[in-house]
């Protein structure tokens, strides 16, 4: 009666270590990073001078005007 | 039979956890334009001319300002080109007059610092010094 279930338990015993050479092979793969010696740089500070704002006040008023529900 | 009661159970808990915040929601879901969405406090104006998301947004809210984001890079870029300056330039005077006229009282606004701020009442929003 039991022997079916026997059976998958039994083959479970196999495929258990199976599974753990599976994930052992997949990690073995995996590439390893190491931080760069220098850190990367982002440089955040974009120099933008009121003159050119200035210049620019009327076509952002426009583009307002021209894309409704954007601005 | 069973199993597909306790997924009716689990998804009307979920509805019941969801609708707590149903007020909120609806506001959020409704929310398409630019100023909707500066109201309904999830997201704001950065001082770069693009919107930002303030606090944990749904991805509906996320979906719209990427949106927004996408139409005013483009309207950015024409202007840039017309006008030949960099398209960072026209995002940061896009930004100097949002910030003059569209952020009100209790809505978020972000510096250079990348702080999240809400304006204080009718307190002038502060804006970067190139604004002029």
């Amino acid at each position: 009666m039991n022997e079916p279930m026997i059976q998958a338990r039994s083959m479970m015993w196999v495929a258990k270590p199976l599974i753990g050479v599976a994930l052992a092979t997949t990690l073995a793969g995996c590439i390893e990073l190491t931080a760069p010696e220098r850190p990367i740089e982002i440089n955040l500070n974009i120099a933008i001078t009121q003159e050119v704002v200035v210049r620019l006040a009327q076509d952002v008023r426009e583009l307002r005007e021209t894309n409704p529900g954007a601005f | 039979m069973k199993g597909r009661t306790k997924i009716i159970l689990a998804a009307a808990a979920a509805l019941a956890a969801v609708g707590g915040g149903a007020s909120y929601a609806a506001t959020a879901i409704q929310a398409r334009t630019a100023d909707q969405l500066r109201a309904t406090g999830l997201a704001g104006e950065q001082f770069n001319g693009y919107m930002g998301i303030v606090n944990d947004a749904p991805s509906d809210i996320r979906a719209r300002v990427n949106s927004i984001n996408i139409t005013r890079r483009a309207a950015y870029t024409e202007v840039a080109g017309r006008r030949r300056v960099k398209i960072e330039d026209v995002g940061a005077a896009m930004a100097c007059e949002i910030f003059a006229t569209s952020i009100l009282p209790g809505q978020y606004f972000m510096l250079s610092d990348g702080i999240w701020r809400q304006r204080q009442g009718n307190a002038p929003v502060p804006r970067p010094s190139y604004c002029g």
